[in-house]
């Protein structure tokens, strides 16, 4: 499809509509949270949480080295808890703002701190995790590493605190906590074999590992809970990792193992644009022929999360990395970057080229909430595959393509949709600056 | 055979304007001198430098080729103090490297020059416009523009006769202009052309700022950037692609 058809079918009315829906639906996020302190003492037997799953776990970063550890259940609804684990299954349902609100304001994050290194008496000698199976932390890990959701007691130490976090840029949401004074398991966990062979191997650097039980078949979302709990790496190098970190650090390391996969294949052949949207962001991801580079630019609209004065301009961020990746960690755009670059590398070595790529991120000011980097991920991934089934009802352009005869004409097309100039954007991007040509391009060969 | 004896400043800065664009590299050890040819694995950016045996205490080889680490071969070098002078002897029989510095022994395990990323030839290019500057005016440029942007336009103006740096910025942008007086030499020509300041803040660091550095410029064409060192007796060339702003 030529480019200028295709971006003729995003309708602006229909984002309307869903504008106005998710203003309404906003405010049941308040009976949610009235319906589950009711669970909640129903749940309450003494001060010990009886019968509850815990599908995940939140290794916080607070007062880091000594963090909060916490073993996340969706109280009163156990016979669900694998709904309510942060994959790509959200998106693959179509789940909404509010959606992933009530999800995750109904997971009890029963929580207690922790040293990263030795979260016990017992290990201050050899500080490591990797010997940690006894306690709370113990506990905590047995969750992290098994393949569903493990069924324990947890013994609170007070009632819990209903405030609800909303989240920031790279986590999910959490909801209410309560400080644990203990944790048991009422069954055996299942830990699949690479889960095991990664744990048992003391010798094996983390990375290493990640991308391992990646190409095993495990997403990102399970390796970013095996990492939290410090159950791979080299045995002195195990320790928890807040979640937030190993979101990121996941990405990342999966980026660059995809990377290096593409580094020698041909390039895509014609300039591509493709087109998502979900939650009030829209992502436009423009492939052009070359060797690797890669941009994320975030165009954050006034009234929006992180840009709430109405009155301000669009907020303008944007990192980038040339053939050989970054040398240092992005300033801006943050887990963002990570987890869009993730996306786009699983297409392209899914499809065994290589190319430059620029990732236009614009957040309207229907995203009135923060739901966590997994957003990012999934709709970049989805750009490219397209919406399963039309779920939540979306009309989505996912999955189709519009053709281009250059990079700069596609970025000018593109431009005019977006919330800020062709000029603007050019100042500020990297790629729509100019894109990186090699010495082979003037070769005349001597 | 390879026995040389040479300054530490020398060999440093040789090392240097080398170890900016690549990890590893093969060193030719011809009679009348070093030569290294090297380009980054993007193939963006590319050195081709000579070291004269005339720059050495003593020198002497015939014609043999090594592969070393250049970050390993810098460390040991920069052991030595100002003024001192580096001995270096190629082992054929270990195929190892003595390095001495007043009585420190070193010795280098190689790599094998296969091993290494083959050398590119040096792209024929036809560059109308040609600079000359001072080296200082070039760190000048490429740290003001480092300030703004992670990109700079370098251009001659043909009709007024200048050259320029531009660099452009989300909200910030750097000009500077700078004519015959400014210059040591200018040959003006359609020249402009957008470069990434990554790959030129490293070019610049290996350039002496008192030196005479020479620009050979196109439009959306690499920029060629030739300067000497170690009196005259050592020469850098860096030829940069650019990032093309109309395609």
């Amino acid at each position: 499809m030529r480019l200028d058809e295709y971006i003729e079918d995003l309708e602006p009315d229909e984002e309307a509509e869903r504008r106005r829906l998710a203003k309404e639906k906003s405010y049941e996020i308040t009976d949610h949270l009235e319906e589950f302190e009711r669970r909640f003492d129903d749940a309450l037997s003494g001060d010990t949480l009886v019968g509850s799953t815990s599908p995940s776990i939140f290794v916080g970063r607070s007062n880091y080295p000594d963090i909060p550890v916490g073993l996340l259940s969706p109280v009163g609804d156990e016979d669900d808890a694998e709904e309510y684990v942060t994959d790509g299954d959200w998106y693959r349902q179509g789940y909404a703002i509010d959606d992933v609100l009530q999800r995750r304001t109904s997971l009890l994050n029963s929580n207690k701190r922790a040293n990263v290194d030795s979260p016990s008496i017992a290990s201050r000698l050899t500080p490591s995790v990797h010997d940690a199976w006894e306690g709370f932390v113990g506990v905590q890990r047995e969750v992290a590493i098994a393949d569903r959701p493990v069924d324990l007691e947890i013994g609170l130490d007070d009632t819990p605190d209903l405030g609800i976090d909303p989240g920031t840029d790279v986590a999910t949401p959490r909801g209410p906590r309560a400080n644990a004074r203990n944790a048991e398991l009422r069954e055996n966990p299942y830990v699949p074999k690479p889960v095991k062979k990664t744990l048992e191997d003391d010798d094996w650097q983390a990375q290493g590992a990640m991308t391992y039980l990646y190409r095993r078949g495990f997403d990102v979302y399970d390796i970013n809970s095996i990492l939290s709990a410090g159950a791979l790496g080299e045995t002195e190098q195990r320790r928890l990792v807040p979640t937030r970190w190993s979101i990121t650090a996941v990405d990342d390391t999966i980026g660059q193992f995809l990377r290096g996969r593409i580094r020698n294949e041909p390039s895509v052949d014609e300039v591509q644009v493709w087109v998502n949207e979900y939650m009030g962001n829209r992502y436009w991801v423009i492939l052009a022929p070359g060797s690797w580079e890669f941009e994320l630019v975030e165009m954050k609209a006034p009234g929006s999360i992180w840009n709430p004065n109405p009155e301000d301009d669009v907020w303008l961020q944007s990192a980038s990395e040339g053939y050989d990746g970054r040398s240092s960690y992005v300033d801006e755009t943050a887990g963002a970057y990570y987890a869009a670059r993730l996306g786009v590398l699983e297409h392209l070595e899914s499809i065994g080229r290589q190319a430059k790529c620029l990732v236009l991120r614009e957040v309207s000011d229907d995203y009135w909430a923060p739901v966590g980097v997994w957003q990012v991920r999934e709709s970049v991934r989805n750009a490219f595959d397209g919406v399963p089934g039309n779920a939540g009802g979306r009309e989505s352009l996912a999955g189709e393509y519009g053709e281009a005869e250059t990079f700069h004409g596609a970025v000018a097309q593109v431009a005019k949709r977006l919330p800020v100039s062709y000029e603007r954007l050019q100042r500020k991007s990297e790629l729509a600056a100019g894109l990186q040509s090699n010495l082979d391009a003037f070769s005349r060969s001597k | 055979m390879f026995k040389a004896i040479v300054s530490a400043e020398t060999l440093t800065s040789a090392l240097d304007s080398v170890s900016v664009l690549v990890d590893e590299c093969k060193i030719h050890l011809e009679e009348d001198g070093l030569e290294i040819r090297a380009v980054d694995p993007a193939n963006v950016g590319m050195v081709d430098l000579s070291l004269d045996a005339a720059a050495f205490e003593s020198y002497e080889a015939d014609g043999g080729l090594i592969g070393v680490d250049l970050s390993r071969l810098e460390d040991i070098a920069g052991m030595a103090e100002s003024g001192q002078l580096i001995q270096l002897e190629l082992d054929e029989e270990t195929r190892k490297l003595q390095i001495q510095i007043d009585g420190l022994e070193y010795t280098l395990a190689l790599i094998d020059p296969d091993s290494i990323r083959q050398e590119p030839d040096i792209p024929d290019l036809d560059l109308p416009a040609e600079v000359v500057l001072e080296g200082k005016d070039v760190n000048r440029s490429v740290t003001a523009a480092d300030m703004v942007s992670d990109h700079i336009a370098l251009g001659v103006e043909e009709g007024d006769e200048y050259f320029y740096v531009d660099a452009e910025g989300d909200t910030d942008d750097v000009h500077l202009e700078l004519t015959g007086e400014d210059l040591i030499d200018l040959q003006v020509g359609p020249a402009h052309s957008l470069f990434s300041l990554d790959y030129l803040k490293d070019m610049n660091k290996a350039i002496p700022k008192d030196t005479e550095v020479t620009l050979h410029l196109g439009e959306e064409f690499p920029v060629k950037i030739y300067f000497g060192f170690a009196e005259g007796q050592g020469q850098v060339t860096y030829m940069l692609a650019p990032r093309i702003q109309s395609e």
